[in-house]
């Protein structure tokens, strides 16, 4: 698997209404190599800033990212051929009339030849069994289908590491399902934000981002139980069970 | 979102002649009809275009609801022009007028039904690749009519949902509750696109060692 490394990585912005900049992360050190890492928090807990930083589409205010050596400021071009991202309203993300207009954008900068390019999305396409979808309006397709469409626009291209931010949180059970085995049969390593617990223990490791700091680092188990028990129990301090 | 209020209609997988044809044809086709719509003083001959667009339209297997959906949301605006148009200069000029927008309308929508937009985006390229040696990226240019053409639904849609909003509000009649959340709504739109752009790593320069350090 990839190496994603954070080092002593900070992000501030600055406040029209205090002169103090908000801190959104703060000195997170992290070296991940797992498969499957899933990243849960309360909502404006750092956990997207945590996963765009992967991505180059956020820039540390201090410290590096990199991604299998690459920095993601210096080399963002290359860090985003060997990063796939995806966000969580898929309407977003399509960004082409239909699905199979779609996967081909993705392949255009890649392969250059048109035929070559519209057999690749013809693949990509049938690998999540989407051809007979891939000529409607994205409008048409439901909200698990459009998530699906974008997942395999994204893996058009074969990332090395496939960053999701939270992608379950507008599907229904049954796409929410759909999503979690599809995201299983995947060669590429996952790095995941979400709100949804069972997804979290299909993972390695989980991080729980509180504050914009890592309150706990450690198995899926461990992390959702400690989860839990700050989100009914009071927010825990920013030094608490980093491991 | 609703998204459907499509203006031009989505392409329709087929084996027509219009499929078939040379997309500098079809391209040709969209821009005779922008030019005489400006050129024609008779409604008689407009209507008659109209005619034969619709003909191949309809031949081109696209069928007649897609031909409807594409025209459907210009009819309010087409009422207001027409009557207003009439009231001005008479019916006759009237008819033209509304007669050449939808000219326009159709011939665009015939391109887009019967052409893969990855094949419209590769026309667009190649169009401006002589433009190439003076600093244009005719990828970028593909890229901007690609999300253009998606764009215009997604605006369309939104201007209905912010209606039916403001409808429920009883504010129907405010255009601030109308105009502003669209205005609002389509400026995070491009925000959102242009982050789901820059995530795919298209339409970025290459990679650079940066001079400049980051904040």
């Amino acid at each position: 698997m990839p190496a994603v490394v954070f080092d002593q990585v900070s992000i501030a912005v600055e406040r029209e209404d205090s002169p103090q900049p908000k801190v959104l992360l703060e000195a997170v050190n992290l070296e991940l190599r797992e498969a499957r890492i899933g990243v849960i928090g309360a909502n404006g807990s750092g956990k997207s800033t945590l996963l765009r930083l992967v991505n180059g589409l956020v820039q540390p205010t201090s410290g590096t990212v990199r991604v299998d050596g690459d920095d993601t400021v210096r080399a963002v071009r290359k860090v985003r051929r060997n990063v796939g991202f995806v966000f969580t309203d898929p309407l977003s993300q399509l960004v082409m009339p239909t699905g199979r207009e779609d996967v081909e954008l993705s392949l255009r900068r890649s392969v250059g030849n048109g035929t070559e390019r519209r057999n690749q999305a013809e693949a990509a396409l049938g690998r999540f069994g989407l051809q007979d979808l891939a000529d409607q309006s994205i409008y048409e397709l439901s909200g698990g289908e459009r998530q699906l469409m974008a997942l395999a626009a994204v893996l058009a291209v074969d990332p090395r590491v496939l960053v999701l931010d939270e992608p379950s949180t507008l599907l229904d059970l049954r796409n929410r399902e759909l999503l979690r085995r599809t995201l299983a049969d995947l060669d590429q390593q996952i790095i995941m934000s979400t709100h949804d617990l069972d997804l979290a223990l299909d993972m390695d490791r989980v991080l729980v981002i509180e504050g914009g700091r890592v309150a706990f680092d450690g198995s899926p188990a461990e992390a959702v139980a400690a989860y839990r028990s700050w989100c009914l129990g009071g927010l825990p301090s920013a030094e608490r069970d980093v491991r | 979102m609703r998204g459907h209020g499509f203006l031009l209609a989505n392409y329709v997988p087929g084996n027509s002649l219009l499929h078939r044809a040379p997309l500098a044809a079809k391209f040709l086709l969209v821009a005779a009809c922008g030019l005489v719509s400006f050129i024609i003083v008779d409604w008689r001959i407009s209507a008659a275009i109209l005619a034969v667009l619709g003909a191949l339209f309809l031949a081109s297997g696209a069928g007649t609801k897609r031909l409807w959906r594409a025209v459907r949301p210009l009819a309010p605006v087409l009422l207001v022009i027409g009557l207003f148009q009439w009231w001005q200069l008479g019916g006759p000029t009237s008819a033209r007028i509304v007669l050449n927008i939808l000219v326009c309308v159709v011939a665009a929508s015939l391109l887009t039904a019967t052409t893969p937009v990855q094949r419209i985006l590769d026309g667009v390229v190649q169009l401006v690749r002589p433009f190439k040696k003076f600093g244009a990226d005719p990828e970028r240019f593909a890229l901007t009519v690609g999300i253009m053409l998606r764009s215009i639904p997604f605006i369309a849609g939104t201007f209905a949902d912010v209606r039916d909003s403001a409808k429920a509000r009883g504010l129907e009649r405010n255009p601030r509750a109308l105009v502003l959340p669209v205005f609002i709504t389509s400026v995070a739109y491009a925000r959102q696109t242009g982050e789901a752009l820059a995530a795919r790593g298209l339409g970025e320069p290459e990679d650079v060692e940066p001079a400049a350090k980051r904040s």
